[in-house]
């Protein structure tokens, strides 16, 4: 176990800009998600961390050595795939073993580690197996196996679950999860998928175009995302974005927009320099409630309604704007009646809409 | 430094062998960001001493007077006398005619029948996987059995196919296929269409099971036909792979002059006369090692442009 | 509706099927007649009527071929040929084609379509000046001179069908044996080239059966029976003593056994390289 530092990284190549001063200090024991569309260069990331490919500056330091020109080998990590990459022609157990193999550690030490692995993550049963023979969530723990009998300073993983169908998907989050409470290893993980990024990382870095966007916890990032980019990528149904301009009225802050105006009061961001210019709220669908006795509201006509089970996605047109409510199931208005939602303002977040950050 | 038990190699102190161990530097070596260069260097040197530096060699004997059997004429330099006298040369624009009969009828012939054995196989029937096997088989055979196979069956005195065709009334008589100028030249289409039409088969095969089947699905629904999918699906995804299936037979027809060396020699006459073929004898038998030189550059030049031309057209279509 | 859909589907299969058994019979007709002409008498193959299935089977011409004639010099020529010419593409192309699929550095893509253009080059343009250079060095009329000759065609080939089999083997196995321990070679030995080795093996044996075959450059770089190979022997055994059909086909027979067993053997493989290889191309 290591802390991690990452200071001013870069990556080109050619002329193409992968990777942009990237600044990243993890504390020995976190767990860091690199969260990002694909194409933003977390994986990249990831391969210059692991060592797999040079960077273009910058440099890498795991625990208190700087590793820019260790090999991956000497660099002491462990990396998960997106495909496994499990040696085919060797048992599962040879699988798991290899690292050791490799670092000739005794015979009998490596059986021992690797059963200890494998007792982990219950697949002990397999252990004689080809990978060829397994199903994708066996292969899953398997690789996972691999990378923990080494006991590393970093464990990398790299979309370890996107093989996998969506019920195995949940049951294997829970299982790293449930791996890192209990080994305490930091970790680096790089995924897309936003659910991955807030209920595992102690740390999240959402990334876009090669630059960092936000660096923050999960709860941070998703109650306070430092710009539309991140608030639009964290959440389903997406966060709401609703346009208008900023004004001072009688009762204090308001937004006008298309469909009438809505009260700021309770809004947790200090805004006086924006009065009479535009600006985005945004507004998350379970900040909606359909008690229409809140001091703001949004009204407009309900224009869809998706019964999810537990709760209703109400889509209202606000004025020409979309916004999509997370109401109780048992709220079920007619399509085409006009609705008034109320909102809770301290979960709302202005931005700029020309920077498109966060006011 | 290193608190694990499995320590990172690095860390332990470098011995007097480990710095010489060259399986250890080879290692080492191969984490370098020169290692591609190490990997591609051993057929990079092989190909440029038996591909490059002998092409560059033979363009600039074509300039040469360079006969083998004449050391008494010396090696200058003649500027374009070859060239010049391949202009003036009927057995050269004979040669060239008989290239473009012999490249076109057997491409032509090559793919249809290559298209409609690839298009049959595709259909995965019961069975004709050991089929398959056969139809390929040809491709793989040497140019001297498979001439010799067809020589013997076309045999004037004893042919089994002369045979055949009597018995069916089709011929009065045998008949001495590479003997008569009319036909020694289709008769060694035929050889050389036997030989590799498998070739088109087996890329245009690789190409079908590229093919999405919901394509068909949706055509079948639409109401379009075998022949209107062949025509409106099959052909045009399949257009990349026929287009290199073409350019990389066209090359081999007319760069080999095996098939015509075994079974016509280029005769009845210059019946068969190609340029691969001219060229070789010119350096075979006649040891004009120059003038060869100066056929051969002409192939090439001719063959470049060709694939330019032809890749040039592939592409416009496809827009 | 779907009655005549059925209907028409059965025309089309039937259709198929019949196409198939006329090609396969037109491929192996001319194999089997020669089979069947190596093992008649004289008298069944000079005939005034034509003599279909032999009436008596001799193994007389293979017999005379084997003693009578220089035939098994020929066939030890040309498996030393042969051998040779795949451990050099084994050598050397092998971690050629390992680079050009794993790594992207600048020229790459020019580096790759050269050694497909190298193709383009006539044989003739390349065979003199080798003859000349084969003399310069001594290495005309040998094996080993033959079979670098050969790497002039077959090495791109080889290195374009192997890289096929290379990119198919997943690259994140390399970076796990490398995150495991291994160096980069040592992640090519022990990891990649063992899982490719279906398509090692294939291509090895597509480039033998080529080298096998090759006719053009043996006959102008070998002079004598000390490194003649059997297309070429067999084509001057033809031409200089009027060689029996018998004798012919025998020899056919015996040349291309190799060559099909082995085809029959891998073609599956074989079959996957030549195509990925050549789309790719």
């Amino acid at each position: 176990m290591a802390p991690l530092s990452i200071q001013g990284v870069r990556k080109s190549f050619g002329s193409v800009e992968v990777l942009n001063n990237i600044d990243i200090e993890l504390e020995d024991g976190g767990f860091l998600v690199l969260l990002g569309p694909s194409g933003c260069g977390k994986s990249t990331l990831l391969a210059i961390v692991a060592g797999l490919e040079p960077s273009s500056g910058g440099d890498v330091v795991i625990g208190d050595r700087n590793v820019n020109n260790v090999h991956p080998k000497d660099r002491n990590i462990a990396m998960v795939f997106q495909s496994y990459a499990l040696y085919p022609t060797m048992s599962v157990k040879r699988n798991i073993g290899f690292g050791l193999e490799m670092r000739k550690v005794p015979e009998a030490e490596r059986e021992a580690g690797v059963r200890k692995a494998a007792k982990l993550l219950q697949i002990e049963h397999l252990l004689e197996r080809k990978p060829g023979q397994l199903s994708g969530g066996q292969r899953q723990r398997v690789a996972m196996g691999r990378a923990i009998v080494r006991d590393p300073d970093l464990f990398l993983f790299d979309e370890p679950l996107s093989n996998l169908d969506a019920k195995l998907r949940v049951e294997m989050r829970t299982e790293i999860k449930r791996l890192h409470d209990r080994l305490g290893t930091t970790t680096v993980y790089v995924t897309h998928d936003q659910i991955e990024a807030m209920t595992l990382g102690t740390k999240v870095a959402v990334m876009k175009n090669g630059v960092i966007q936000q660096f923050a916890d999960p709860q941070t990032i998703y109650e306070r995302p430092a710009n539309m980019f991140v608030a639009g990528f964290i959440g389903t149904p997406t966060m709401n974005f609703l346009e208008g301009t900023l004004e001072q009225a009688e009762g204090g802050l308001v937004l006008r927009h298309a469909g009438g105006s809505l009260g700021l009061g309770g809004i947790e961001q200090e805004v006086g320099s924006f009065v009479r210019k535009p600006v985005v709220a945004g507004i998350r669908p379970e900040t909606f409630t359909a008690a229409a006795g809140s001091a703001s509201t949004l009204s407009g006509k309900v224009d869809v309604v998706e019964p999810t089970g537990p709760d209703t996605m109400v889509i209202l047109d606000v004025g020409g704007q979309m916004m999509t409510a997370r109401l109780g199931s048992r709220d079920r208005p007619r399509l085409g009646d006009p609705m008034t939602l109320g909102i809770d303002m301290r979960a709302v977040n202005l931005f700029d809409p020309q920077s498109g950050n966060r006011i | 430094m290193s608190r694990t038990s499995y320590s990172a190699t690095s860390s332990a102190p470098l011995s007097v062998w480990d710095a010489i161990n060259p399986v250890r530097m080879l290692g080492e070596l191969s984490e370098t960001r020169y290692w591609m260069y190490v990997l591609l260097l051993p057929s990079a040197l092989l190909i440029t001493a038996v591909v490059l530096y002998p092409t560059l060699y033979g363009m600039q004997m074509s300039f040469r007077e360079m006969r083998l059997n004449r050391p008494d004429l010396g090696t200058d330099w003649v500027g374009s006398k070859h060239y010049a006298r391949m202009l003036a040369d009927p057995i050269f624009w004979v040669s060239l005619r008989n290239t473009a009969v012999w490249a076109t009828s057997s491409i032509v012939l090559e793919f249809v029948i290559g298209l409609i054995a690839a298009l049959a196989l595709n259909r995965n029937l019961p069975g004709t996987k050991m089929l398959a096997v056969v139809i390929l088989l040809p491709y793989f055979l040497p140019n001297v059995v498979a001439g010799h196979m067809w020589a013997l069956m076309l045999d004037p005195r004893l042919g089994v196919i002369n045979d055949v065709l009597v018995r069916l009334g089709w011929l009065d008589s045998y008949k001495a296929w590479f003997a008569d100028p009319a036909t020694a030249m289709a008769a060694a289409i035929v050889v050389e269409t036997w030989h590799s039409f498998p070739f088109f088969t087996l890329l245009i095969m690789a190409g079908l099971k590229s093919i999405p089947s919901d394509l068909y699905k949706a055509a079948d629904i639409d109401g379009a036909g075998p022949l209107a999918q062949l025509r409106l699906i099959t052909l045009p995804m399949l257009k990349t792979i026929i287009a290199a299936a073409v350019i990389l037979r066209v090359i081999g027809l007319v760069n080999s002059p095996d098939l015509l060396l075994i079974l016509t020699s280029g005769g009845p006459g210059r019946s068969t006369q190609v340029l691969s073929l001219y060229a070789f004898q010119m350096a075979y038998k006649d040891f004009n090692f120059g003038y060869a030189g100066a056929l051969s550059v002409v192939m090439f030049v001719l063959l470049m442009g060709f694939a330019y031309i032809y890749i040039r057209l592939a592409k416009v279509n496809q827009d | 509706m779907a009655q005549t859909r059925s209907g028409s589907k059965l025309i089309w299969d039937i259709a198929a099927y019949a196409v198939l058994i006329l090609l396969a019979f037109i491929c192996i007709f001319p194999i089997l007649w020669t089979l069947l002409t190596s093992v008649k008498v004289e008298e069944d193959i000079v005939t005034r009527e034509m003599v279909y299935l032999p009436t008596r089977f001799t193994f007389e011409w293979y017999v005379r071929l084997w003693n009578q004639s220089g035939y098994p010099a020929l066939v030890i020529n040309s498996l030393i040929t042969t051998s040779v010419t795949v451990l050099i593409c084994l050598l050397t192309g092998t971690i050629a084609s390992y680079a050009f699929a794993r790594f992207h550095f600048p020229g790459r893509t020019q580096l790759m379509l050269g050694y497909l253009v190298v193709r383009m080059f006539p044989a003739v343009l390349m065979i003199i000046p080798l003859f000349v250079v084969m003399q310069q060095v001594g290495l005309l009329d040998s094996s080993v001179g033959l079979a670098v000759a050969y790497t002039s065609f077959l090495l791109p080939l080889f290195v374009w069908m192997l890289k096929g089999f290379f990119d198919a083997a997943p690259k994140e196995l390399e970076s796990a044996a490398r995150i495991d321990g291994s160096t980069r070679i040592g992640a090519m030995l022990g990891i990649v080239i063992p899982i490719a080795r279906n398509g090692l093996v294939a291509t090895c044996l597509f480039v033998a059966i080529a080298a096998w075959n090759e006719y053009l450059f043996a006959l102008m770089l070998t002079t004598s029976q000390g490194s003649r190979t059997w297309p070429v022997g067999l084509q001057l055994m033809v031409g200089e003593f009027q060689l029996p059909w018998g004798m012919l086909a025998a020899g056919g027979m015996i040349s291309i056994l190799p060559v099909v067993v082995l085809f029959a053997i891998v073609q599956r493989v074989m079959v996957a390289g030549i195509t990925t290889g050549a789309v790719k191309g």
